[in-house]
């Protein structure tokens, strides 16, 4: 047991924080529109251009090739800094796409989309859920036929973020009979500008649209797109969302932290409705404190979690424990900040950027769903950490 | 950076449990006037030299770290061990005389955890305990206890009688600095992980035989779903007490907070999980028989020591952590 980080650690943190502190942007992202997607691109691009894009991917398509304790101390310093947030449009492209190219994809897909992911140029979005198949994943019911060298897809997807700004999709479709669940699935990545795609935003909770349905009428997509094994989708899924599992959460787990101290800072600077400072208000003082603890314990678990992947290059089932926590202290955490704001906590209008507190708190739903709902990560845990006797 | 039981580390917990599974099971505590540490077992941890594994060489003991120490406290813990285990050991730690150090560390002479209310202190552990320890963030102390007659008080933990003193005499000795306390803290937090974790591995256990409906009650998400959550508790306080551990072994600045936030935690974790584990038993849950109530009357005891809710939670608000 021991907490040293070894010298080029130490090294490469001081590298980051350097940068960082040097090309932050200084200005807001626009919460919505395309002017989102383009200050992604930017950001992104300086990423690219300084040799700081590919933080989980290996050196020889482009990435950093950074262990995984290396890319702790680099989400570490983009939370300390205030860095524009990693779950931004590029997310999917870098931590799903892109993760399932360099494990499945052919050597002509791998040289074309690549790249494009890593400077910036393709935003992608993902098709995997339906208005019929959520946590249920495998009962998902968009078909591809096969048309000669294309696949023709009809159905519908949902829950689809970012795809008006998307160049490209990962695409689950059932290619295979109906009712056989996991087995004849395709994963394929469909390009966003095909004729016959149609895109319908949700308006969600939180007051925007980020989130889609996205509708398919014959659109053509070419068999070599296909990612993986006709019909093998499902195995190729799996590889994408246990990265997603591993991996892909650590920004918000270490962001948490960060995030707890300036709720402590908000608490010192802003008054109750019966004058006292909200830190001087022993309920809030203890939430406060043990959500810090519990903050120092989501630090805890993901440096045990990587340094024990880092030497068997295996992640563990314990991603999904961790999820709970991350999403449970986020909760909490957003519950005690709207406590100190009092009236000013309902002052909101939709706009991210004035009322983040507020924002985070209706986005903790939204957190403790997608990606796996907090009741499909318990099911897991009791599986395959527990080894409970199956309940379905 | 490692952050779990390593190498020889293992090897010592290992050790550790199959000693306490033999020497001190959990089973004893259904046997009547099994409280505290006898003078039999307390002979053969001594005997094994378990008291003495924080103590640095120089002074007789094995010169091991926080590490080894917590590893040794978790394995009890999930024995429900006394607090005289721990109090024994921290005396070890506290007594500046070579001959009394030695009696210690063999078990030969019983030391209780010495705890101030108000005017009055509570003796916790070890009914023939010629020596009281004190432990406060600053200092410990050793007071002898010969020419005293704590009134014995009723006890909810089986694992620990409960007596009341008046003033108490001069301590014989001292020694100041957190080193003590921070031993303390983090030998509570570990046998309260190892609580936790117990409760967590009674209550699998039982899903996996035990049949409601037709059905194994663990296929059910009713009892799933708590399950998983005792584990995430589980998770996370271990988790914390590995790096407070490594901590404190490495000295590092920011040790205190990490110590104050793996007893929070473990408080945590060993309550909730004791509470659920009852109550996903049913019916047995509630019988004295089981070990179900053990857990959560000694939790109840070790939450109270080496820092309750309050005190962790005032002193972690403003903490600074390092990288």
């Amino acid at each position: 047991m021991d907490l040293h980080f070894s010298e080029a650690d130490h090294l490469f943190r001081a590298r980051a924080r350097a940068w960082l502190a040097a090309n932050v942007p200084n200005e807001v992202r626009p919460a919505h529109g395309p002017e989102s997607a383009q200050f992604d691109r930017d950001w992104q691009r300086k990423l690219f251009d300084h040799g700081w894009a590919g933080v989980a991917w290996p050196s020889e398509y482009g990435g950093l090739g950074l262990s995984g304790l290396q890319q702790v101390i680099w989400y570490e310093e983009l939370a300390r800094a205030r860095a524009p947030h990693h779950i931004n449009t590029m997310y999917i492209g870098l931590m799903h796409a892109g993760p399932t190219v360099i494990a499945r994809g052919t050597e002509e897909q791998k040289a074309f989309h690549l790249p494009r992911i890593l400077s910036g140029e393709a935003i992608w979005c993902q098709g995997f859920s339906e208005p019929n198949a959520g946590s249920d994943l495998a009962s998902l019911k968009a078909r591809g036929r096969i048309e000669g060298d294309h696949l023709v897809v009809n159905g519908s997807k949902m829950w689809t973020t970012d795809a008006q700004h998307a160049d490209y999709q990962e695409l689950l479709i059932r290619t295979g009979e109906d009712g056989l669940r996991h087995k004849g699935l395709t994963w394929v990545i469909c390009d966003m500008k095909s004729p016959g795609i149609q895109i319908k935003p949700i308006r969600t909770m939180l007051g925007d649209e980020h989130v889609n349905m996205v509708f398919y009428d014959d659109v053509r997509i070419p068999l070599s797109n296909v990612v993986g094994e006709l019909d093998q989708g499902w195995s190729t899924a799996m590889a994408t969302l246990s990265f997603e599992r591993g991996l892909g959460f650590i920004g918000d787990q270490l962001e948490l932290y960060e995030r707890v101290k300036r709720a402590i800072d908000l608490a010192g600077k802003t008054r109750l409705d019966d004058g006292r400072l909200a830190l001087e208000d022993d309920g809030i003082a203890q939430r406060l404190s043990s959500i810090k603890a519990d903050c120092m314990a989501i630090r805890a678990m993901t440096l045990a979690d990587i340094a024990e992947t880092d030497r068997t290059g295996m992640p563990g089932p314990k991603g999904s424990m961790m999820k709970l926590m991350v999403t449970t202290t986020h909760k909490a955490l957003s519950e005690v900040a709207g406590e100190i704001l009092g009236w000013s906590f309902l002052e909101f209008g939709g706009d991210r950027t004035a009322h983040p507190w507020t924002y985070d708190y209706l986005w903790s739903w939204v957190f403790s769903i997608s990606g796996g709902t907090s009741e499909i990560q318990r099911e897991i845990t009791a599986d395959r950490v527990l080894g409970l006797p199956k309940s379905r | 950076m490692y952050l779990a039981p390593d190498g020889e580390e293992a090897e010592i917990a290992t050790a550790a449990s199959d000693f306490l599974v033999g020497a001190m099971p959990i089973d004893r505590l259904h046997v009547a006037g099994s409280a505290d540490m006898s003078a039999e077992l307390r002979a053969l941890f001594g005997e094994m030299g378990w008291f003495a594994l924080a103590v640095p060489e120089a002074m007789g003991g094995s010169g091991l770290s926080a590490v080894e120490h917590t590893l040794f406290f978790r394995e009890a813990g999930r024995q429900c061990g006394p607090i005289d285990l721990l109090a024994q050991s921290l005396a070890a730690n506290v007594a500046q005389d070579a001959g009394l150090r030695a009696a210690l560390i063999a078990g030969e002479v019983a030391v209780g955890l010495l705890v101030a209310d108000g005017t009055q202190f509570r003796l916790l552990g070890s009914s023939d305990a010629a020596w009281g320890l004190t432990v406060t963030e600053g200092q410990a102390a050793l007071y002898p206890l010969a020419s005293i007659a704590p009134a014995a008080l009723p006890s909810l933990d089986p694992a620990n009688s409960m007596r009341l003193l008046g003033a108490l005499p001069e301590p014989a000795h001292q020694v100041t600095g957190s080193h003590i306390s921070q031993l303390g803290q983090l030998g509570a937090a570990a046998m309260l992980v190892g609580m936790a974790e117990c409760a967590l591995d009674l209550i699998v256990e039982y899903a996996k035989v035990r049949e409601t409906f037709g059905r194994k009650i663990g296929s059910w998400q009713a009892v799933r779903h708590p399950c998983a959550d005792m584990a995430v508790r589980v998770e996370a306080a271990r988790s914390q007490l590995w790096y407070a551990a490594a901590a404190m072994k490495e000295g590092r600045a920011d040790a205190a907070a990490h110590l104050d936030a793996a007893k929070h935690l473990a408080n945590q974790a060993a309550l909730a999980n004791a509470d659920s584990n009852i109550q996903l038993h049913g019916g047995i849950g509630v019988t004295d028989e089981h070990h179900a109530h053990l857990l959560l009357k000694h939790a109840l005891l070790l939450s109270r020591l080496f820092g309750g809710k309050r005190s962790l939670l005032t002193r972690l608000l403003h903490a600074e952590l390092e990288d």
